[in-house]
């Protein structure tokens, strides 16, 4: 009992000391010179996750992380996932290499899970994911995802991170959390900048130049423009090959890249309306190489390559979005939100410098492979009012998405008379007329928010959403979030919801076969990735694709002791079901116990194996979210900012689906072999320490960025691997050469840290001493150092 | 079993009276700050005599401060005036002040405020985007998570206000008619 009147105590006491903290914090601003007011930084807000407005770290009843623009550059990265990977605990950007399609695109993760389970955002739209299916060993494997490197990192103003689920709210995808990329609005000066960079190796030689421009129109209305030009040299890790003389060979490490890119945010506002409008473009040229092909392989043609061949997969990739909308006020204060989204992808195939050995000595040397295509299109009305201190919104959106599989010139994919297995242009076959596809597929979805004010310090939200889709039904999601705010700088916060990714078009219709022949006399036979509706599919047991559901628990609490200080815990779960994999491989060889009715259906349409995509599995996510922001004023102007954080998370296999009947398989021995199991539970970092720290003077910027990459794990033949932890430093020195003239010099991964290498393998190729080093999951990559010099205009 | 019922009694009498304790001062920087300048700007802000032993400042609308502006102002004078908070939810309540800080969201609306406080000699101040040009005199926002200050020097004068050289100084000032 003395407890209780103890805790009822305390609270009520820090509520009136919290408050008279309050007061005196803003007495001191009053003291303070005007032009000292303008200098001092205020707290980032976010709006991901409200339909209420932006809300700083102790209003948000759900987990958001806030990187702004400085934070981004001071990386010393010209692309935004590397970026975020040394800036965003839990964010997961491996360097993948020798992986084809996607060496050009690298797919990113949050909190371990998948690609395809984050929700991006453009200023609050939702952005398309990219038309390549990552099909290799990669992380993300079997996904499709956003591509964020395509947007500018100059025209970025803050990156709003929540790290909750929130499909409840924006529908599919957002299971891991939500990236709402904001891109810089009003108020913004123009700027150029030139960037010059190279790793210690010397290679990876990276120029970068931009420009963000920006007009201001009547009313505070701006058109921004940004354009840039990023050309990203190769680097090589690749060891010399001792069965090829001792000579470096292959190509392991970054792809030489260029981009050319463009953004634009406009708003031109009218009284109580405002149109807006926002874009994208990026145009990709990339190469990077697959395995190499020795001399004496039978993939090569002596005459043609008389030392081997290394294949280079070239894809041209243009991604472009664009939105326009209107928004505006009510008479009786309703806000309402009408816009219209076109977001493409484009992701085209070319393999130069190499063969198709079945064409013999006519065989081109350089092939046109196809391409995937993705179209999204998205009308959305949103409405919002405020009633008292309640908040109630909600809205329609309808989706449309269209992707396609377009084929390769003849030479890429055929399989010719003069040799027996090696078919189609090497390092990447193209895609065949069998393989072409257009799917659609159409959405319409309604939800409702209501932000219940029961009192000042009790805010409860509440959220419901319907969607039917074209393909797979309908599904209905909900989220409930609590928060509490017991003192002016405390707050607790709780959140359960629902959620779903709706399978990709992608996963349901990608579709990759090849043929070969043992001998001239025998009929060819196949093997590849078949599209679950086709026929060999189907008669395999594959089934329409259901969405994965997922469940979200968040419990957490802000504290704020001091304007300067913000501290905050969140722990989460998040259960997923039907994970969607892609099988192994169905072949009477690879299965041991294979039906025969499934072998027969193999032997009839004279294939050899077949890979689809199913609802395979249930995972378990577990974790723990740390951040702590600091920030304080010291003599003659100058000030310490501190960004630390700390993530830790776990996903485990907590269900596996039964396997199609006809197999005669179960699904443990159909997929989740030691490979799969390791990419889906250990192949990501399990934790990650990121301290970031800003020193500031009106002459200069130091920033130092301390770096954790948890340990990983990769599988070698049958073997799990583990991979040690490493930390790694960045830092930067922006003087301030003139009022508008900056030049900042930097190094990344400062101390050359490098992956934990294979070690003794019997693999031929990967291992200690041997060609590839390296697991393709290092989560920092193996470059080692970076260093750069940015020179920065304001105008 | 009694002890029970007074243990969960307690509880609730704690819980409830945190729920029922103001949200007495926002935690948010930027509020903090906009409290802070409006009592800054109208110190290097002139205004014609006027017989007023107070210096009266409004906020008309929503009051997004709670009690943060009477906790600041409590011992505070501006022109050697102690200060009066007013908070008005409609125009035809704001009747004689010095400062009238405006938070309404339409348009129109926002209109004729700044339309009866040019007539009347009152300084007017929002955060909301586009005001300076519609005629209000300052604009406080927010750009990159540091505060911005427009004036309409010109809307400032047909108010009968003479705003000071230092606060002119380090402001955007628009010293042309509305667009």
């Amino acid at each position: 009992m003395k407890h209780l009147v103890c805790i009822g105590l305390f609270l009520v006491a820090g509520v009136t000391l919290a408050a008279d903290r309050a007061v005196q914090e803003t007495n001191d601003y009053y003291r303070r010179p005007l032009d000292h007011l303008l200098t001092i930084e205020t707290q980032a807000k976010a709006a991901v996750g409200s339909r209420s407005g932006d809300r700083d770290a102790l209003d948000a009843e759900v987990p958001i992380d806030v990187i702004t623009s400085a934070q981004l550059q001071s990386t010393g990265q010209t692309e935004l996932t590397r970026a975020l990977a040394v800036l965003l605990p839990g964010f997961n950007a491996p360097r993948p290499s020798i992986a084809d399609g996607t060496d050009h695109a690298a797919p990113f993760t949050l909190r371990g899970l998948n690609p395809d389970q984050v929700l991006v955002l453009i200023n609050g739209k939702r952005q398309h994911q990219g038309a390549l299916l990552h099909n290799n060993g990669t992380v993300g494997r079997g996904t499709s995802g956003v591509d964020l490197n395509t947007i500018p990192l100059r025209a970025i103003e803050r990156i709003e991170v929540l790290r909750d689920g929130a499909a409840a709210q924006y529908g599919s995808d957002a299971i891991a959390g939500i990236i709402n990329i904001i891109l810089k609005g009003y108020g913004q000066g123009s700027q150029a900048s030139a960037t010059y960079g190279r790793t210690r190796q010397g290679d990876g030689v990276t120029w970068q130049g931009g420009v963000f421009f920006s007009q201001p129109l009547a009313g505070d209305g701006f058109i921004n423009l940004s354009t840039e030009w990023r050309d990203r040299g190769p680097t090589n890790r690749a060891g010399p090959d001792a069965n090829d003389g001792g000579r470096i060979n292959t190509h392991f490490g970054d792809a030489d890249t260029q981009d050319g890119l463009l953004a634009l945010n406009a708003e031109i506002p009218r009284g109580d309306t405002t149109l807006y409008a926002h874009g994208l473009f990026d145009n990709r040229r990339s190469s990077a190489g697959a395995f190499f092909r020795r001399a004496g392989d039978a993939r090569n043609i002596a005459a043609i390559y008389p030392d081997g061949f290394l294949p280079l997969i070239e894809p041209k990739i243009v991604d472009y979005s664009a939105t326009a909308g209107i928004r505006g006020l009510l008479e009786n204060g309703t806000r309402w939100d009408v816009s219209y989204t076109h977001g493409h992808n484009d992701y085209h195939f070319y393999v130069d410098n190499s063969l198709n050995t079945s064409l013999g000595g006519a065989t081109p040397t350089r092939f046109d492979s196809g391409a995937t295509r993705y179209t999204q299109q998205i009308l959305n009305a949103d409405f919002s009012r405020r009633i008292g201190r309640h908040t109630l919104a909600g809205g329609y959106e309808f989706r449309a998405e269209h992707y396609r599989i377009v084929k390769g010139e003849p030479a890429s994919y055929l399989l010719g008379p003069e040799d027996n297995f090696a078919y189609g242009a090497q390092g990447f076959p193209g895609f065949s007329p069998e393989n072409e596809v257009s799917a659609r597929r159409t959405a319409h979805a309604l939800y409702g928010d209501l932000k219940y004010g029961v009192s000042e310090r009790l805010m409860l939200d509440a959220a419901l959403r319907g969607e039917h889709y074209s393909d797979f039904g309908s599904t209905v999601n909900g989220k409930l979030a609590l928060r509490y705010r017991a003192h002016e700088d405390l707050l607790f916060r709780t959140s359960v919801s629902s959620g779903f990714r709706a399978p990709s078009l992608s996963q349901s219709h990608f579709s990759y076969t090849g043929s070969y022949r043992n001998s001239q006399e025998e009929a060819p036979q196949f093997w590849g990735n078949y599209a679950v509706d086709h026929p060999v599919a189907r008669a395999l047991g594959a089934t329409d694709l259901k969405p994965e559901k997922s469940r979200h628990f968040t419990l957490g609490m802000v504290y704020q002791p001091a304007a300067q200080l913000t501290a905050s815990a969140d722990l989460f779960v998040t259960d997923i079901a039907d994970r969607i994999l892609p099988t192994g491989y169905i072949a009477g060889w690879n299965l041991a116990t294979l039906s025969p009715q499934a072998a027969a259906v193999l032997t009839q349409n004279s294939i050899d194996g077949a890979v689809y995509f199913t609802n395979a599995i249930g995972t378990r996510t577990r974790g723990l979210d740390l951040r702590l922001d600091y920030k304080r004023e010291l003599p003659n102007g100058a000030w310490l900012k501190l960004v630390g954080a700390y993530q830790r998370s776990r996903t485990t296999l907590t269900d596996i689906n039964q396997a199609p009947g006809i197999l005669g398989v179960d699904m443990t021995d159909l997929i989740l072999d030691p490979f799969t199991r390791v990419l889906i539970e250990d192949s990501q970092p399990q934790d990650a320490i990121k301290l970031w720290t800003k020193y500031s003077t009106r002459d200069y910027d130091l920033v130092v960025n301390l770096n954790r990459f948890g340990e990983f794990s990769s599988v070698k033949g049958y073997d799990k691997i583990t991979f040690a932890a490493k930390w790694t430093v960045d830092a930067e020195f922006a003087y301030r050469l003139a009022k508008d003239v900056t030049l900042a010099v930097g190094g990344v991964n400062l101390l050359d840290a490098k992956p934990d290498e294979w070690g003794e393998t019997d693999d031929s190729l990967a291992g200690s001493g041997k060609v590839i080093r390296y697991s393709l999951y290092a989560p920092f990559g193996y470059n080692g150092a970076y260093y750069y010099l940015r020179l920065g205009v304001d105008f | 079993m009694r002890g029970v019922c007074v243990r969960v009694i307690v509880w609730m009498a704690c819980l409830l009276s945190l729920l029922n304790a103001p949200a007495a001062l926002a935690g948010d920087e930027e509020r903090k700050l906009e409290a802070v300048f409006i009592g800054r700007f109208a110190s290097y802000v002139e205004w014609p005599d006027r017989p007023r032993e107070r210096f009266v400042i409004t906020l008309l609308d929503d009051n997004p401060f709670g009690k943060l502006l009477d906790d600041l102002y409590l011992d505070k004078r501006i022109h050697n005036k102690p200060i009066e908070l007013r908070y008005a939810t409609r125009l035809d309540q704001v009747g004689e002040t010095d400062v009238l800080f405006i938070t309404l969201s339409r348009a129109a609306a926002r209109a004729e405020a700044i339309d009866y406080a040019q007539r009347n000699g009152i300084l007017t101040i929002s955060e909301i985007k586009g005001f300076a040009e519609s005629g209000g005199v300052i604009q406080l926002d927010f750009v990159e998570q540091k505060a911005r200050i427009k004036i309409n020097h010109a809307a400032a004068l047909r108010s009968g206000l003479r705003i000071g050289a230092p606060l002119l100084s380090i402001a955007t000032v628009l010293r042309g008619e509305r667009p």
